[in-house]
Protein backbone atom coordinates (compact mmCIF):
# COMPACT_ATOMS: atom_id res chain seq x y z
CA UNK A 1 0.00 0.00 0.00
CA UNK A 2 3.08 2.69 1.28
CA UNK A 3 5.20 1.22 -2.14
CA UNK A 4 2.44 1.95 -4.34
CA UNK A 5 2.05 6.05 -2.85
CA UNK A 6 6.10 6.33 -2.21
CA UNK A 7 7.24 4.92 -6.16
CA UNK A 8 4.63 7.80 -8.72
CA UNK A 9 6.37 10.29 -5.97
CA UNK A 10 9.87 8.95 -6.51
CA UNK A 11 9.42 8.94 -10.32
CA UNK A 12 7.64 12.61 -9.87
CA UNK A 13 10.35 14.13 -8.01
CA UNK A 14 12.99 12.54 -10.39
CA UNK A 15 11.21 14.06 -13.59
CA UNK A 16 11.15 17.81 -11.80
CA UNK A 17 14.89 17.08 -10.92
CA UNK A 18 15.26 16.69 -14.97
CA UNK A 19 13.54 19.70 -15.53
CA UNK A 20 15.55 21.79 -12.91
CA UNK A 21 18.82 20.65 -14.00
CA UNK A 22 17.65 21.71 -17.67
CA UNK A 23 17.32 25.25 -16.58
CA UNK A 24 21.26 25.23 -15.85
CA UNK A 25 22.23 24.29 -19.18
CA UNK A 26 23.22 26.85 -22.25
CA UNK A 27 21.09 28.67 -24.28
CA UNK A 28 20.48 26.80 -27.47
CA UNK A 29 17.87 29.29 -28.91
CA UNK A 30 18.74 32.50 -30.98
CA UNK A 31 17.35 35.70 -31.08
CA UNK A 32 16.20 35.82 -35.13
CA UNK A 33 16.05 39.21 -36.41
CA UNK A 34 18.48 40.61 -33.94
CA UNK A 35 20.69 37.85 -34.37
CA UNK A 36 21.20 35.38 -37.24
CA UNK A 37 22.44 31.97 -38.02
CA UNK A 38 26.06 31.65 -39.64
CA UNK A 39 25.36 29.94 -43.18
CA UNK A 40 27.32 27.54 -44.43
CA UNK A 41 28.43 27.72 -48.14
CA UNK A 42 26.17 24.63 -49.06
CA UNK A 43 22.30 26.70 -47.61
CA UNK A 44 20.58 26.74 -50.84
CA UNK A 45 18.82 30.26 -51.05
CA UNK A 46 17.71 32.87 -53.94
CA UNK A 47 19.22 31.99 -57.29
CA UNK A 48 20.86 34.44 -58.91
CA UNK A 49 21.45 34.75 -62.41
CA UNK A 50 24.27 36.34 -64.58
CA UNK A 51 23.27 37.33 -67.71
CA UNK A 52 26.36 37.53 -68.88
CA UNK A 53 27.41 34.02 -68.80
CA UNK A 54 23.76 32.43 -70.30
CA UNK A 55 23.77 30.68 -73.47
CA UNK A 56 20.17 30.43 -73.46
CA UNK A 57 20.16 26.82 -73.80
CA UNK A 58 17.25 26.34 -71.79
CA UNK A 59 18.35 23.56 -69.86
CA UNK A 60 17.80 25.00 -66.17
CA UNK A 61 14.20 25.43 -67.51
CA UNK A 62 14.24 21.24 -68.30
CA UNK A 63 15.53 20.10 -65.33
CA UNK A 64 12.92 22.68 -62.42
CA UNK A 65 10.80 20.08 -60.65
CA UNK A 66 8.37 23.58 -60.48
CA UNK A 67 7.49 23.62 -63.42
CA UNK A 68 6.96 27.40 -64.61
CA UNK A 69 9.22 28.85 -62.30
CA UNK A 70 11.66 29.87 -64.95
CA UNK A 71 10.29 30.70 -68.75
CA UNK A 72 13.29 32.07 -71.15
CA UNK A 73 12.30 33.74 -74.19
CA UNK A 74 13.49 37.35 -75.03
CA UNK A 75 14.25 38.09 -71.64
CA UNK A 76 15.05 35.49 -68.02
CA UNK A 77 12.37 35.77 -65.97
CA UNK A 78 12.48 33.28 -62.90
CA UNK A 79 9.44 33.84 -60.18
CA UNK A 80 10.66 33.05 -56.38
CA UNK A 81 7.36 32.50 -55.25
CA UNK A 82 6.82 28.95 -57.14
CA UNK A 83 10.33 28.05 -56.51
CA UNK A 84 11.24 25.60 -54.05
CA UNK A 85 14.76 26.09 -54.16
CA UNK A 86 16.18 22.87 -54.69
CA UNK A 87 19.24 23.70 -56.72
CA UNK A 88 18.98 21.53 -59.68
CA UNK A 89 19.04 24.86 -61.84
CA UNK A 90 21.83 25.69 -60.66
CA UNK A 91 23.65 22.09 -60.77
CA UNK A 92 22.61 21.13 -64.41
CA UNK A 93 23.51 25.00 -66.15
CA UNK A 94 26.42 24.02 -68.03
CA UNK A 95 27.78 27.53 -67.86
CA UNK A 96 27.32 28.04 -64.33
CA UNK A 97 25.48 30.94 -64.63
CA UNK A 98 23.27 31.00 -61.84
CA UNK A 99 24.16 30.46 -58.16
CA UNK A 100 22.93 30.04 -55.39
CA UNK A 101 23.27 32.46 -52.21
CA UNK A 102 22.45 32.55 -48.87
CA UNK A 103 19.21 34.70 -49.31
CA UNK A 104 16.41 33.16 -47.62
CA UNK A 105 14.08 36.38 -46.12
CA UNK A 106 11.75 36.52 -49.07
CA UNK A 107 8.42 37.43 -47.77
CA UNK A 108 6.76 40.11 -49.10
CA UNK A 109 4.05 42.35 -49.33
CA UNK A 110 3.82 42.52 -52.65
CA UNK A 111 4.28 39.27 -55.19
CA UNK A 112 5.49 41.26 -57.80
CA UNK A 113 8.51 41.60 -55.92
CA UNK A 114 9.77 37.98 -56.59
CA UNK A 115 9.45 37.86 -59.85
CA UNK A 116 12.99 38.60 -61.56
CA UNK A 117 13.03 39.18 -64.97
CA UNK A 118 16.24 40.45 -67.12
CA UNK A 119 17.16 40.49 -70.67
CA UNK A 120 19.38 37.74 -72.00
CA UNK A 121 22.63 39.46 -74.01
CA UNK B 1 -29.53 8.07 -36.93
CA UNK B 2 -26.10 8.27 -37.64
CA UNK B 3 -24.66 9.26 -41.07
CA UNK B 4 -20.97 8.22 -42.52
CA UNK B 5 -19.02 10.21 -44.95
CA UNK B 6 -20.65 9.05 -47.78
CA UNK B 7 -24.54 9.86 -46.44
CA UNK B 8 -25.26 6.44 -45.43
CA UNK B 9 -27.81 6.38 -42.55
CA UNK B 10 -27.92 4.21 -40.28
CA UNK B 11 -29.83 3.48 -37.46
CA UNK B 12 -28.64 3.63 -33.80
CA UNK B 13 -29.53 4.06 -30.17
CA UNK B 14 -30.50 7.32 -28.92
CA UNK B 15 -27.79 7.63 -26.65
CA UNK B 16 -25.11 7.95 -29.53
CA UNK B 17 -23.63 11.07 -30.48
CA UNK B 18 -21.10 11.63 -33.50
CA UNK B 19 -18.90 14.12 -33.16
CA UNK B 20 -15.90 15.58 -35.90
CA UNK B 21 -12.24 15.33 -34.60
CA UNK B 22 -9.86 17.76 -37.05
CA UNK B 23 -9.54 18.36 -39.89
CA UNK B 24 -8.29 21.27 -38.07
CA UNK B 25 -6.75 19.46 -34.71
CA UNK B 26 -3.60 19.94 -33.27
CA UNK B 27 -2.91 16.44 -32.43
CA UNK B 28 -3.86 15.57 -36.01
CA UNK B 29 -0.39 16.07 -36.98
CA UNK B 30 -1.42 16.97 -40.24
CA UNK B 31 -5.63 17.24 -41.67
CA UNK B 32 -7.01 13.89 -40.59
CA UNK B 33 -11.19 14.16 -40.26
CA UNK B 34 -11.92 11.37 -37.74
CA UNK B 35 -15.92 10.67 -37.35
CA UNK B 36 -16.60 9.36 -34.14
CA UNK B 37 -19.42 7.96 -32.78
CA UNK B 38 -19.80 7.84 -29.25
CA UNK B 39 -21.65 6.67 -26.50
CA UNK B 40 -21.22 8.93 -23.72
CA UNK B 41 -17.33 9.08 -23.51
CA UNK B 42 -16.85 5.75 -24.87
CA UNK B 43 -15.68 5.16 -28.35
CA UNK B 44 -17.81 3.44 -30.45
CA UNK B 45 -16.62 3.71 -33.78
CA UNK B 46 -14.27 5.46 -35.93
CA UNK B 47 -14.13 6.36 -39.68
CA UNK B 48 -10.32 8.06 -40.70
CA UNK B 49 -11.39 10.36 -43.37
CA UNK B 50 -8.16 10.66 -45.30
CA UNK B 51 -7.27 13.35 -48.15
CA UNK B 52 -6.91 16.42 -47.30
CA UNK B 53 -3.09 16.53 -47.68
CA UNK B 54 -3.22 15.21 -51.58
CA UNK B 55 -1.00 16.84 -53.57
CA UNK B 56 -1.09 14.41 -56.46
CA UNK B 57 2.48 13.06 -55.64
CA UNK B 58 1.83 9.96 -58.41
CA UNK B 59 0.17 11.94 -60.98
CA UNK B 60 2.92 14.65 -60.63
CA UNK B 61 5.90 11.91 -61.54
CA UNK B 62 3.72 11.07 -65.27
CA UNK B 63 4.62 14.99 -66.43
CA UNK B 64 7.93 15.14 -65.12
CA UNK B 65 11.22 13.14 -66.02
CA UNK B 66 13.26 11.37 -63.50
CA UNK B 67 15.47 14.12 -62.64
CA UNK B 68 12.50 16.66 -61.95
CA UNK B 69 10.58 14.37 -60.02
CA UNK B 70 13.47 13.83 -57.40
CA UNK B 71 13.45 17.43 -55.50
CA UNK B 72 9.57 16.73 -54.81
CA UNK B 73 10.08 12.91 -53.39
CA UNK B 74 11.57 14.32 -49.95
CA UNK B 75 7.53 15.90 -49.45
CA UNK B 76 6.25 12.48 -49.96
CA UNK B 77 7.30 12.19 -45.82
CA UNK B 78 8.78 15.67 -44.66
CA UNK B 79 10.00 14.56 -41.26
CA UNK B 80 12.41 11.53 -43.25
CA UNK B 81 12.79 12.81 -46.64
CA UNK B 82 16.32 10.58 -47.10
CA UNK B 83 14.05 7.21 -46.48
CA UNK B 84 11.53 8.53 -49.53
CA UNK B 85 14.48 10.03 -51.64
CA UNK B 86 16.33 6.52 -51.45
CA UNK B 87 12.83 4.12 -51.85
CA UNK B 88 12.63 5.93 -55.55
CA UNK B 89 16.64 5.82 -56.04
CA UNK B 90 16.92 2.63 -55.66
CA UNK B 91 13.93 1.63 -57.70
CA UNK B 92 15.99 3.29 -60.60
CA UNK B 93 19.46 2.24 -59.71
CA UNK B 94 17.44 -1.38 -60.05
CA UNK B 95 16.67 -0.37 -63.43
CA UNK B 96 19.82 1.09 -64.91
CA UNK B 97 21.66 -1.88 -63.27
CA UNK B 98 24.43 0.29 -61.35
CA UNK B 99 25.71 -0.36 -58.24
CA UNK B 100 26.87 2.38 -56.10
CA UNK B 101 30.24 2.94 -54.21
CA UNK B 102 31.21 1.88 -50.97
CA UNK B 103 31.49 5.24 -49.51
CA UNK B 104 28.03 6.21 -50.71
CA UNK B 105 26.29 3.34 -49.35
CA UNK B 106 27.83 4.25 -45.75
CA UNK B 107 26.84 7.90 -46.12
CA UNK B 108 23.21 6.66 -47.18
CA UNK B 109 23.10 4.46 -44.19
CA UNK B 110 24.46 7.26 -41.78
CA UNK B 111 22.21 10.39 -43.26
CA UNK B 112 19.13 7.62 -42.67
CA UNK B 113 19.66 6.65 -39.42
CA UNK B 114 20.32 10.33 -37.79
CA UNK B 115 16.92 10.96 -39.88
CA UNK B 116 15.37 8.14 -38.15
CA UNK B 117 16.38 9.89 -35.14
CA UNK B 118 15.08 13.22 -35.99
CA UNK B 119 12.13 12.05 -36.80
CA UNK B 120 11.69 9.89 -33.60
CA UNK B 121 12.54 12.86 -31.18
CA UNK B 122 9.90 15.14 -33.13
CA UNK B 123 7.21 12.37 -32.68
CA UNK B 124 8.33 12.26 -28.90
CA UNK B 125 8.18 15.78 -28.03
CA UNK B 126 4.46 16.23 -30.30
CA UNK B 127 3.28 12.65 -28.72
CA UNK B 128 4.20 14.09 -25.07
CA UNK B 129 2.44 17.59 -25.91
CA UNK B 130 -0.51 15.57 -27.10
CA UNK B 131 -0.79 13.86 -23.67
CA UNK B 132 -0.75 17.24 -21.89
CA UNK B 133 3.20 17.47 -20.97
CA UNK B 134 5.09 20.85 -22.64
CA UNK B 135 8.49 20.37 -21.29
CA UNK B 136 9.86 17.41 -23.30
CA UNK B 137 9.24 18.80 -26.55
CA UNK B 138 11.99 21.54 -26.08
CA UNK B 139 14.07 18.78 -24.69
CA UNK B 140 13.61 16.61 -27.85
CA UNK B 141 13.75 19.80 -30.16
CA UNK B 142 17.38 20.68 -28.41
CA UNK B 143 18.79 17.09 -30.21
CA UNK B 144 16.53 17.78 -33.15
CA UNK B 145 17.95 21.02 -33.95
CA UNK B 146 21.62 19.72 -33.81
CA UNK B 147 20.83 17.07 -36.36
CA UNK B 148 19.04 19.54 -38.71
CA UNK B 149 22.42 21.69 -38.81
CA UNK B 150 24.31 18.82 -39.71
CA UNK B 151 21.87 18.06 -42.28
CA UNK B 152 21.92 22.19 -43.66
CA UNK B 153 25.84 22.02 -43.68
CA UNK B 154 25.79 18.43 -45.56
CA UNK B 155 22.88 19.04 -48.05
CA UNK B 156 21.98 22.66 -48.09
CA UNK B 157 18.47 22.29 -47.12
CA UNK B 158 17.01 21.13 -42.90
CA UNK B 159 14.54 19.24 -44.34
CA UNK B 160 13.85 19.19 -48.33
CA UNK B 161 17.40 17.38 -48.77
CA UNK B 162 17.68 16.74 -52.40
CA UNK B 163 20.53 15.01 -51.67
CA UNK B 164 21.27 11.50 -53.17
CA UNK B 165 21.71 11.35 -56.97
CA UNK B 166 21.29 8.17 -59.29
CA UNK B 167 24.53 6.42 -58.41
CA UNK B 168 25.30 7.96 -55.31
CA UNK B 169 25.13 11.25 -53.17
CA UNK B 170 25.79 14.88 -54.99
CA UNK B 171 28.86 16.21 -52.17
CA UNK B 172 31.13 14.51 -50.26
CA UNK B 173 31.01 14.49 -46.22
CA UNK B 174 33.36 16.00 -44.70
CA UNK B 175 35.77 15.31 -41.62
CA UNK B 176 35.05 18.18 -39.58
CA UNK B 177 31.33 17.43 -40.23
CA UNK B 178 32.19 13.76 -39.27
CA UNK B 179 33.37 14.99 -36.16
CA UNK B 180 30.82 16.91 -35.17
CA UNK B 181 28.38 14.01 -35.93
CA UNK B 182 30.53 11.87 -33.65
CA UNK B 183 30.40 14.40 -30.51
CA UNK B 184 26.72 14.06 -31.41
CA UNK B 185 26.33 10.31 -31.38
CA UNK B 186 28.43 10.57 -28.23
CA UNK B 187 25.89 12.68 -26.72
CA UNK B 188 22.80 11.52 -27.48
CA UNK B 189 22.83 8.48 -25.17
CA UNK B 190 22.62 10.84 -22.37
CA UNK B 191 19.92 12.88 -23.84
CA UNK B 192 17.80 9.73 -24.16
CA UNK B 193 18.51 8.95 -20.40
CA UNK B 194 17.29 12.16 -19.51
CA UNK B 195 14.33 11.76 -21.69
CA UNK B 196 13.34 8.27 -20.03
CA UNK B 197 14.20 9.50 -16.64
CA UNK B 198 11.33 12.28 -17.13
CA UNK B 199 8.88 9.75 -19.23
CA UNK B 200 9.20 6.42 -19.41
CA UNK B 201 8.27 5.97 -15.40
CA UNK B 202 5.92 8.64 -14.64
CA UNK B 203 2.80 7.80 -12.97
CA UNK B 204 0.59 10.17 -15.78
CA UNK B 205 2.31 8.72 -18.46
CA UNK B 206 1.85 5.31 -17.33
CA UNK B 207 -2.12 5.83 -16.42
CA UNK B 208 -2.68 7.41 -19.71
CA UNK B 209 -0.99 4.68 -21.89
CA UNK B 210 -0.46 1.40 -20.28
CA UNK B 211 -2.46 -0.74 -21.40
CA UNK B 212 -4.71 1.88 -23.94
CA UNK B 213 -5.08 1.09 -27.43
CA UNK B 214 -4.11 -2.14 -27.72
CA UNK B 215 -3.08 -3.99 -31.58
CA UNK B 216 -3.29 -7.80 -31.46
CA UNK B 217 -0.92 -9.46 -33.92
CA UNK B 218 -3.67 -10.70 -35.89
CA UNK B 219 -5.07 -6.94 -36.66
CA UNK B 220 -1.80 -6.02 -36.91
CA UNK B 221 -0.84 -8.75 -39.87
CA UNK B 222 -4.52 -8.05 -41.29
CA UNK B 223 -4.28 -4.61 -41.67
CA UNK B 224 -0.56 -4.97 -43.12
CA UNK B 225 0.77 -2.57 -40.21
CA UNK B 226 4.30 -2.29 -40.33
CA UNK B 227 7.45 -0.87 -38.39
CA UNK B 228 7.79 -0.27 -34.73
CA UNK B 229 4.27 -0.56 -34.27
CA UNK B 230 4.16 -4.13 -35.70
CA UNK B 231 7.06 -4.91 -33.92
CA UNK B 232 5.61 -3.68 -30.30
CA UNK B 233 3.19 -6.74 -30.59
CA UNK B 234 5.89 -9.40 -31.14
CA UNK B 235 6.41 -9.88 -34.82
CA UNK B 236 10.25 -9.56 -35.69
CA UNK B 237 10.07 -7.99 -39.10
CA UNK B 238 12.35 -5.51 -40.10
CA UNK B 239 13.49 -5.15 -43.29
CA UNK B 240 16.93 -3.89 -42.65
CA UNK B 241 17.80 -7.79 -41.08
CA UNK B 242 15.05 -9.72 -43.42
CA UNK B 243 16.85 -8.19 -46.71
CA UNK B 244 19.42 -6.13 -45.93
CA UNK B 245 20.30 -3.10 -48.21
CA UNK B 246 22.95 -1.51 -48.18
CA UNK B 247 25.76 -1.96 -45.95
CA UNK B 248 23.17 -3.17 -43.20
CA UNK B 249 24.91 -6.79 -43.60
CA UNK B 250 27.99 -5.26 -41.56
CA UNK B 251 26.46 -3.57 -39.02
CA UNK B 252 26.11 -4.93 -35.65
CA UNK B 253 22.62 -3.51 -34.37
CA UNK B 254 19.80 -5.56 -32.93
CA UNK B 255 15.76 -5.14 -33.95
CA UNK B 256 13.82 -4.49 -30.97
CA UNK B 257 10.69 -6.41 -30.50
CA UNK B 258 8.41 -5.67 -27.60
CA UNK B 259 5.18 -8.09 -26.45
CA UNK B 260 1.71 -6.69 -25.74
CA UNK B 261 1.15 -3.43 -28.40
CA UNK B 262 -0.66 -0.65 -26.20
CA UNK B 263 0.66 3.00 -26.51
CA UNK B 264 3.30 2.52 -23.70
CA UNK B 265 5.04 -0.45 -25.55
CA UNK B 266 4.86 1.37 -28.97
CA UNK B 267 6.69 4.64 -27.23
CA UNK B 268 9.32 1.77 -25.56
CA UNK B 269 9.86 0.43 -28.63
CA UNK B 270 11.03 3.88 -30.54
CA UNK B 271 13.18 4.77 -27.37
CA UNK B 272 14.58 1.51 -27.98
CA UNK B 273 14.63 2.29 -31.87
CA UNK B 274 17.07 5.61 -31.40
CA UNK B 275 19.45 3.87 -29.31
CA UNK B 276 19.97 1.19 -31.86
CA UNK B 277 20.20 3.96 -34.53
CA UNK B 278 22.70 5.60 -32.52
CA UNK B 279 25.01 2.25 -32.82
CA UNK B 280 24.80 2.35 -35.97
CA UNK B 281 25.51 6.45 -36.46
CA UNK B 282 28.72 5.36 -34.58
CA UNK B 283 29.42 2.76 -36.53
CA UNK B 284 29.49 4.68 -39.90
CA UNK B 285 30.87 7.98 -38.82
CA UNK B 286 34.22 5.43 -37.46
CA UNK B 287 34.08 3.56 -41.27
CA UNK B 288 33.98 6.94 -42.82
CA UNK B 289 37.11 8.89 -40.93
CA UNK B 290 38.84 6.05 -41.42
CA UNK B 291 38.48 6.11 -45.11
CA UNK B 292 38.74 9.74 -45.45
CA UNK B 293 40.93 9.80 -48.84
CA UNK B 294 38.58 7.79 -50.83
CA UNK B 295 36.67 10.38 -53.09
CA UNK B 296 34.82 8.11 -55.02
CA UNK B 297 30.90 8.86 -53.89
CA UNK B 298 28.96 7.98 -57.43
CA UNK B 299 29.17 6.74 -60.11
CA UNK B 300 28.87 9.78 -62.47
CA UNK B 301 25.66 8.74 -64.56
CA UNK B 302 24.40 11.72 -66.15
CA UNK B 303 20.51 12.05 -64.45
CA UNK B 304 19.79 14.06 -67.42
CA UNK B 305 20.08 11.09 -70.55
CA UNK B 306 18.50 8.21 -68.29
CA UNK B 307 15.95 6.48 -69.75
CA UNK B 308 15.03 3.05 -68.22
CA UNK B 309 13.15 0.29 -69.07
CA UNK B 310 10.52 -2.15 -67.55
CA UNK B 311 9.10 -2.31 -63.47
CA UNK B 312 10.75 -1.82 -60.46
CA UNK B 313 10.31 -1.64 -56.55
CA UNK B 314 12.69 0.06 -54.39
CA UNK B 315 11.96 -0.46 -50.52
CA UNK B 316 13.70 0.97 -47.48
CA UNK B 317 12.54 0.51 -43.62
CA UNK B 318 12.09 4.11 -43.42
CA UNK B 319 10.67 5.53 -39.39
CA UNK B 320 7.33 4.53 -39.82
CA UNK B 321 7.75 0.72 -41.45
CA UNK B 322 7.76 -0.71 -44.77
CA UNK B 323 8.41 2.43 -47.45
CA UNK B 324 7.74 1.09 -51.06
CA UNK B 325 8.02 3.11 -54.27
CA UNK B 326 7.42 0.75 -57.68
CA UNK B 327 7.98 2.05 -60.91
CA UNK B 328 6.30 1.54 -63.99
CA UNK B 329 9.03 2.60 -67.11
CA UNK B 330 8.88 2.81 -70.52
CA UNK B 331 12.09 3.72 -72.32
CA UNK B 332 11.30 7.53 -72.20
CA UNK B 333 12.03 10.25 -69.79
CA UNK B 334 9.09 10.33 -68.63
CA UNK B 335 7.80 7.03 -66.42
CA UNK B 336 4.52 5.75 -67.14
CA UNK B 337 3.38 5.42 -63.32
CA UNK B 338 4.49 5.64 -59.78
CA UNK B 339 3.10 4.11 -56.85
CA UNK B 340 4.12 4.87 -53.30
CA UNK B 341 3.29 2.27 -50.53
CA UNK B 342 3.62 4.33 -47.30
CA UNK B 343 3.34 2.42 -43.75
CA UNK B 344 0.83 5.59 -42.17
CA UNK B 345 -1.49 4.92 -44.71
CA UNK B 346 -2.02 1.08 -43.11
CA UNK B 347 -1.55 2.13 -39.71
CA UNK B 348 -4.45 5.09 -40.29
CA UNK B 349 -7.07 2.58 -41.41
CA UNK B 350 -6.35 0.46 -38.16
CA UNK B 351 -7.54 3.41 -36.05
CA UNK B 352 -10.92 2.08 -35.66
CA UNK B 353 -9.80 -1.41 -34.30
CA UNK B 354 -7.69 0.24 -31.85
CA UNK B 355 -9.28 2.53 -30.47
CA UNK B 356 -12.93 1.07 -30.12
CA UNK B 357 -14.36 1.00 -26.36
CA UNK B 358 -11.71 3.51 -25.16
CA UNK B 359 -12.46 6.89 -24.00
CA UNK B 360 -12.90 9.63 -26.00
CA UNK B 361 -9.77 11.49 -24.47
CA UNK B 362 -7.77 8.22 -24.56
CA UNK B 363 -7.66 8.94 -28.54
CA UNK B 364 -5.45 11.62 -28.95
CA UNK B 365 -3.10 9.03 -26.88
CA UNK B 366 -3.22 6.06 -29.15
CA UNK B 367 -3.63 7.85 -32.12
CA UNK B 368 -0.39 9.96 -31.40
CA UNK B 369 1.20 6.91 -30.70
CA UNK B 370 0.68 5.08 -34.23
CA UNK B 371 3.34 7.77 -35.01
CA UNK B 372 1.36 8.98 -38.22
CA UNK B 373 2.21 11.92 -40.30
CA UNK B 374 -0.48 13.05 -42.72
CA UNK B 375 1.35 13.98 -45.71
CA UNK B 376 2.42 10.39 -45.84
CA UNK B 377 -1.10 9.27 -46.00
CA UNK B 378 -2.69 11.43 -48.52
CA UNK B 379 1.11 11.91 -50.40
S1 LIG C 1 21.00 29.89 -67.06
FE1 LIG C 1 22.40 28.25 -67.60
S2 LIG C 1 21.07 26.49 -68.04
FE2 LIG C 1 19.76 28.32 -68.04
S3 LIG C 1 19.69 28.94 -70.20
FE3 LIG C 1 21.36 30.09 -69.25
S4 LIG C 1 23.18 28.84 -69.61
FE4 LIG C 1 21.43 27.51 -70.02
S1 LIG D 1 15.93 26.01 -57.52
FE1 LIG D 1 14.71 24.29 -58.27
S2 LIG D 1 12.62 25.08 -58.31
FE2 LIG D 1 13.95 26.86 -58.14
S3 LIG D 1 14.25 27.52 -60.24
FE3 LIG D 1 15.95 26.15 -59.76
S4 LIG D 1 15.29 24.13 -60.44
FE4 LIG D 1 13.45 25.43 -60.34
Amino acid sequence: MIKSFIYPIKELIKGLLTVLKNGFKEKVTLEYPEKKKILNNNFRGKIKYDKTKCIKCKICQRVCPAKGTIEINETFKINYSQCIFCANCVEFCPKGALKITKEYELATNNKNELIFNEGIN
Amino acid sequence: MMKDSNGIMTKTSEHTMQINVGPQHPSTHGVLRMLVTLSGEQIIQIEPIIGYLHRGMEKMAETRTYLQYLPIVDRVDYLSGFFCSYAYISAIENLINTDIPIKAKYIRTLTMEMNRISSHLLWLGCYLLDLGATSPLFYTFIEREKILNIFEDLTGSRMMYNYYTFGGVKRDIEKELLIRIKKFSNEFLKAVQEYEDLITNNPIFITRTKNIGILSKEDATEYSITGANLRACGIQKDLRKDSPYLIYNNLEFSVPIGTISDSHSRYIMRIKEMKESNKIINQCTDWLLSNIEDNEINTKINPLTIKPNGTSLGEVESTRGLLQCYIEANGTEFPNRIKWRTPSFYATQAINTIAKGFMLPDLMAIFGSLDIIMPEVDR
